[in-house]
């Protein structure tokens, strides 16, 4: 019998594969990628995974309701009462959604926790820890601007009372909760610009800030909690 | 580049089997939140009426904690009129400021949880004054 030879078609990947890697050298970028090796005494508990895990869900979920939402007072309300009772699982993407935000939130914090206690943020990874307390701040206010987009009365008084912590600041706390709401009172404004910032602004700085966060951390390797910096 | 010292054997492959590990733990996560989505879907209350503030407004969960210290921090009237919001707004942002330096603030060289036993204590004492806040700001 003849030795197997593997049809003429299931090369074609590897011959793709073999194109591009001539050209452009896909295999040193995967290895420079991927062959690493972490301290097994490093435990992350994969909690710095999973928040980005809960962030891509939230980006996809994030854009199929964008296809329906309709940012003004008057159909915002409407535009989600359809997404709930009209369109086919449109309440499990909202409720993924409004889940995904709070779970990212908490995992968010559970590993800062984690790098807290495994003394992880010590040089040489203090900017891993600044980039990753931007992440926070943008973790909190994609949170904080999600809220209020739904418009019935939970978000539109959370927002309210939000927006209110703010204007205790003395001197120029009246201003920062004018900026924030635009104007006055939460109204069509706040709606707009809350959700600019939720869909763009937060985004964009997430990404840019998590990229930053993975490549160093890429470049440094993560942690040895046994070992010892600058001895 | 890392300048930290260890012997082949103490170390893991990042390719496959954290990456495996990682994806099943995304795996997990995935499932429980589909659970949860499903089994305790997002509600939706009356349409936002300007004029007709509810009984118990709060704000999102993440920010109680921070509400009910500014609430609290009319205990500091001894010290003034304007001295609880002042403290009030001013303590959280310390903290947080602290927070963001603490690589700077704290340079000793020892890592493990177990040799810094400081650290370990301050962590779960501010863990309980911000857990205790929010659920004070909760079911108040
Ligand atoms: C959107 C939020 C964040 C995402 C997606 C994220 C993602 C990650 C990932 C995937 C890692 C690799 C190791 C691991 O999984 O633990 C990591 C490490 C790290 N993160 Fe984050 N992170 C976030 C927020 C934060 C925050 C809030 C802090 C602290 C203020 C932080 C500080 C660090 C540090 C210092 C490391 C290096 C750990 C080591 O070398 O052992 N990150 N992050």
């Amino acid at each position: 019998m003849k030795a197997t030879q593997s049809p003429s078609w299931a090369r074609i990947p590897n011959a793709i594969f073999g194109w591009f890697d001539e050209r452009i050298g896909l295999t040193g970028m995967i290895t420079a990628l991927l062959h690493m090796e972490i301290p097994r005494s490093a435990h992350t508990y994969y909690l710095g995974g999973i928040t980005m895990f809960f962030f891509m869900v939230q980006a996809a979920t994030g854009i199929l309701l964008s296809l329906y939402y309709q940012p003004t007072p008057e159909a915002a309300y409407d535009s989600i009462l359809f997404i709930m009772n009209e369109l086919n699982f449109g309440w499990l993407v909202r409720s993924v959604h409004a889940w995904g935000a709070n779970l990212m939130i908490v995992f968010c914090i559970l590993h800062m926790l984690r790098i807290i206690v495994q003394g992880a943020y010590k040089k040489p990874r203090e900017v891993t820890w600044m980039v990753g307390m931007g992440l926070l701040f943008i973790t909190l206010g994609f949170g904080f601007t999600g809220y209020l987009l739904p418009w019935d009365q939970r978000a539109y008084w959370a927002t309210t009372v939000g927006t209110e912590i703010a204007a205790a600041v003395p001197f120029i706390g009246r201003n920062i909760l004018e900026f924030l709401r635009g104007g006055a009172d939460v109204s069509a404004l706040t709606l707009s610009r809350f959700l600019g910032v939720h869909m763009l602004i937060m985004p964009a700085s997430l990404i840019a800030f998590l990229t930053l966060h993975i490549i160093i951390i890429h470049k440094q390797g993560l942690a040895d909690p046994k070992a010892r910096e600058d001895e | 580049m890392s300048n930290e010292k260890s012997s082949p054997k103490k170390l893991l492959p990042f390719w496959p089997h954290y990456i495996l590990s990682e994806l099943i733990a995304w795996y997990i996560m995935f499932g429980i939140l589909l659970a949860l989505a499903a089994l305790v879907p997002m509600g939706l209350e009356e349409k936002a009426n300007p004029l007709e503030t509810p009984a118990h407004v709060k704000p999102e969960w993440y920010f109680l904690a921070v509400y009910q210290f500014l609430k609290v921090a009319a205990v500091f009237n001894f010290l003034g009129p304007e001295a609880p919001r002042l403290l009030g707004v001013f303590l959280p942002m310390l903290g947080l400021v602290a927070l963001m330096f603490l690589p700077f603030l704290d340079r000793g060289k020892k890592r493990t949880a177990r040799e810094r036993p400081l650290m370990l204590l301050m962590t779960a004492l501010v863990l309980i004054i911000v857990i205790g806040l929010t659920l004070w700001g909760q079911y108040s």
